[in-house]
């Protein structure tokens, strides 16, 4: 068994599309910026995938089966968006 | 013609946007060991870079996950906050690798539509020779279990070499990736840089076919998934004896650069 990267549980599919769109798709993210109760529906994410979300508590949203990775880059691509001015540009 | 260039190099995207959080100093010698395979592949004179990396759930979702593949088409872009790249792609290079692959029993996947990941252009943004060469994105599934073995991606590699030493072009091979770093997990602030120093010691020795050996639960414990990518390169240049051009671990990264002689 992997300790860091596992399989993805399908019943998490829905967690981890939305953790995809954030990380990949500008146009998500900014209806996510802009109604994010909106976008989690869109999502279809459940009440307590949701909570979780919102926290943005990386070992929750693990726990729901999210994959780590998805968390990371998720979090990071909404830090870039919200404070670009605290990243050096190469 | 023979393989020109084998180097491998990392990809954190914290090398092209850096947050406060990271070590100017260190990033900064890390963008000049990428400045040394930047001459490495000018001097090489490579008509193609074939770039074997780890998709980070980008160009491929959960849609499809394939093992291996090939981007088999003209041009592919990707994106990165500000930074949006298109570069061209060796259309018949690409697709003498997917046939010959497939005729040696890997049974490829390949694609003509999907966007590229960081770990293609970050490398590249940094060490892509003037005028610039199209490139070949070969793809090794790194991040969503089950992934393939050490074994298979070093005999990937093999037989790329063979298929490679038949081809005209002047081909420089990257495999993009590593060493230690646990993205998303309770260890991303501890890196296992002793491990990263042993492979490198190794390496160095000239014992790279070892790495065939390892297990993929190893390679996950390590925080080093992403190694499969230089295993596959180790698979096409053997037991060469690596160079270590930079070792740099960050807080989260074992930041390394290493190239083979061909």
């Amino acid at each position: 068994m992997n300790e860091h990267y596992f399989f993805p549980p399908a019943k998490a599919y829905p967690l981890n599309r939305c953790l995809f769109l954030l990380k990949s798709d500008p146009a998500f993210v900014a209806r996510y910026a802009a109604d994010r109760e909106a976008a989690m529906e869109e999502a279809g994410l459940d009440a307590e995938t949701r909570e979780a979300l919102r926290a943005f508590e990386r070992d929750r949203l693990i726990a729901l089966g999210a994959h780590p990775y998805l968390v990371f880059m998720a979090g990071l691509r909404l830090r870039m968006e919200s404070q670009p001015a605290s990243f050096e540009y190469f | 013609m023979p393989v020109v260039a084998a180097v491998a190099c990392p990809h954190t995207p914290q090398l092209l946007i850096r947050p406060e959080t990271e070590d100017r100093e260190l990033v900064l010698r890390v963008h000049a060991a990428y400045a040394k395979v930047k001459r490495l592949l000018t001097e090489a004179r490579a008509d193609v870079i074939c770039v074997i990396g780890g998709d980070h759930v980008e160009g491929f979702f959960l849609n499809a996950v394939p093992s291996f593949a090939v981007f088999a088409g003209t041009s592919v872009s990707g994106t990165f906050g500000r930074y949006a790249y298109t570069l061209p792609v060796h259309e018949s290079l690409a697709r003498a690798i997917l046939e010959q692959g497939i005729e040696r029993e890997f049974d490829l996947t390949y694609s003509q539509d999907l966007k590229l990941d960081y770990a293609f252009y970050v490398p590249l943004h940094f060490t892509m020779p003037q005028p610039r060469v199209p490139i070949v994105p070969l793809y090794v599934n790194v991040y969503l279990p089950p992934q393939p073995t050490p074994r298979r991606c070093y005999a990937w590699g093999r037989a790329l070499r063979e298929i490679l030493d038949a081809r005209p072009e002047r081909v420089a091979l990257m495999a993009s990736g590593g060493m230690s770093h646990y993205p998303g997990t309770d260890r991303y602030a501890s890196p296992d840089f002793d491990w990263d120093r042993q492979m490198l010691a190794t390496l160095t020795a000239g014992r790279g076919a070892e790495t065939a050996r390892l297990t993929g639960e190893e390679l996950d414990k390590a925080g080093n998934v992403e190694l499969r990518t230089w295993i596959t390169l180790l698979g096409a240049v053997g037991d060469a004896r690596a160079e270590v051009l930079c070792y740099e671990p960050s807080w989260h990264h074992g930041n390394a650069m290493v190239v083979w002689p061909v």
